[in-house]
């Protein structure tokens, strides 16, 4: 049985703080060896875990979901009513995914000032700076300042939606699809839209269609 | 509670590293911590805001400085102790002194294929009807929680707007404490003003998730 008590677990912390060993990479090995004798964890599947979130899993997921709603008028209708559903339909999961449109006038950015809350089943592993304290705090009260510092220029007329990820509903940003990719195939658009695209801090994928051959 | 971890509008932490390679690991340890936390056979009392709470519970320095997976580590060792399926010093050491009983196998290799595809739902069926509309103007609770709690300190005795309802889904406060509450959680539109003296552009707004215990009629 758990007791879920705070004072407890902060004197935890305080010892394990002076006890485990001193580098992060050795600490990981210490907890992983000691969970294979307690039975607790099989390290292949440690190793399917991290093909998973290396290979399969990333934001290229997020690209063809993007890709398909510049395509499909009646799945991006769909996939901004309800994101979890219209997401299973290309075989992805996402319990309780929302999908934020951005427009000529409105920008969406996404957060999470209390963790690291991220879309990960959509685009794999957050970056560091995601988790990092400047993001953290600056995210919801300097938004064009964060925005500025990626290399967005918002303009006059663009109004900044913030999204705070405060519960379990995760959020994926759905980027303006640029002007000149109209008979554009579906893979091709797919690779044109980035991981920071789908977070909201860039904006205009234009100048990424010469690389994207 | 009012802890390092309530990052939103603190002022000071300088530069956003931008130019990080967009790599889903960057150390080894890392990927070994992130799959760990997958294979693990946790109690059944353990959850996902049980853990968030013990990691707010780092020293503060620590919270600030050390890498993200190394705070993974230190708050499964803090949760395995506190739980008592491991001590201190089998953790300094990774060495068993005692076997653990009564948890389940652990996750097997061929497990993953499914386990991958299968997300946690945290909505729930409760009885009682949202107190709560679209376009309601709405004030959040002004003072903090003892303990753990998703309703951020700059969001405090603020007024906003519902802007959506999404039935009920766990309550984190009651959840990170052994409970098993469930409330209506509603997604809250506030106006940059309404949060900051320093707001940049009065079009700007910031969409929180709130329960409906944060919230009262604004």
């Amino acid at each position: 049985m758990t007791e879920h008590d705070s004072k407890t677990v902060q004197k935890i912390h305080e010892e394990l703080h002076s006890h485990l060993p001193s580098e992060p990479a050795l600490r990981v090995k210490a907890l992983e060896s000691l969970l294979i004798e307690k039975n607790m964890v099989d390290p292949k599947t440690v190793d399917a875990w991290i093909d998973v979130y290396t290979e399969e899993i990333g934001p290229k997921c997020g690209g063809q979901i993007v890709a398909r709603a510049w395509l499909d008028p009646h799945f991006k209708d769909r996939l901004l009513q309800d994101g979890s559903a219209a997401i299973a339909e290309l075989g992805f999961d996402g319990a309780h995914l929302t999908v934020v449109e951005n427009t000529v006038d409105t920008h969406n950015l996404i957060v999470c000032t209390l963790c690291s809350c991220y879309p990960t089943t959509v685009l794999g592993m957050p970056p560091n700076w995601y988790k990092m304290a400047a993001y953290r705090s600056r995210a919801v009260r300097d938004p064009r300042g964060v925005l500025a510092e990626f290399g967005v220029d918002l303009g006059d007329n663009v109004a900044v939606r913030v999204w705070d990820s405060t519960a379990e509903l995760r959020y994926l940003v759905l980027p303006q699809r640029p002007a000149g990719t109209e008979d554009w195939p579906e893979d091709r658009l797919a690779r044109l839209v980035t991981r920071n695209a789908m977070i909201g801090t860039e904006r205009d994928l234009t100048g990424r269609m010469k690389e994207t051959g | 509670m009012d802890g390092i971890h309530d990052l939103g509008g603190r002022k000071g932490f300088g530069a956003i590293e931008v130019a990080e390679k967009e790599v889903a690991f960057h150390e080894p340890w890392e990927a070994r911590m992130r799959g760990i936390v997958r294979a693990i056979s946790a109690p059944g009392d353990w959850s996902i805001d049980w853990f968030r709470h013990c990691r707010e519970l780092i020293d503060p320095v620590d919270y600030l400085t050390r890498p993200y997976y190394d705070q993974w580590l230190q708050t499964y060792a803090a949760m395995m102790v506190n739980s008592g399926v491991a001590t201190v010093e089998e953790l300094s050491t990774g060495k068993m002194k005692a076997a653990v009983t009564g948890l389940r196998p652990p996750m097997a290799p061929e497990e993953v294929e499914t386990a991958k595809k299968t997300n946690k739902r945290f909505d729930r069926k409760i009885d009682e009807p949202p107190a709560f509309s679209v376009g309601d103007t709405v004030r959040t609770q002004s003072h903090g929680a003892p303990g753990h709690t998703r309703l951020p300190a700059y969001a405090r005795g603020r007024r906003g707007t519902i802007k959506a309802l999404h039935g009920a889904h766990v309550l984190p406060d009651s959840k990170a404490h052994g409970g098993n509450r469930a409330e209506p959680l509603y997604t809250v539109g506030f106006d940059a003003a309404e949060l900051w003296p320093d707001a940049e552009d009065m079009r700007d707004r910031v969409n929180l998730n709130l329960w409906q215990s944060y919230l009262e009629r604004g």
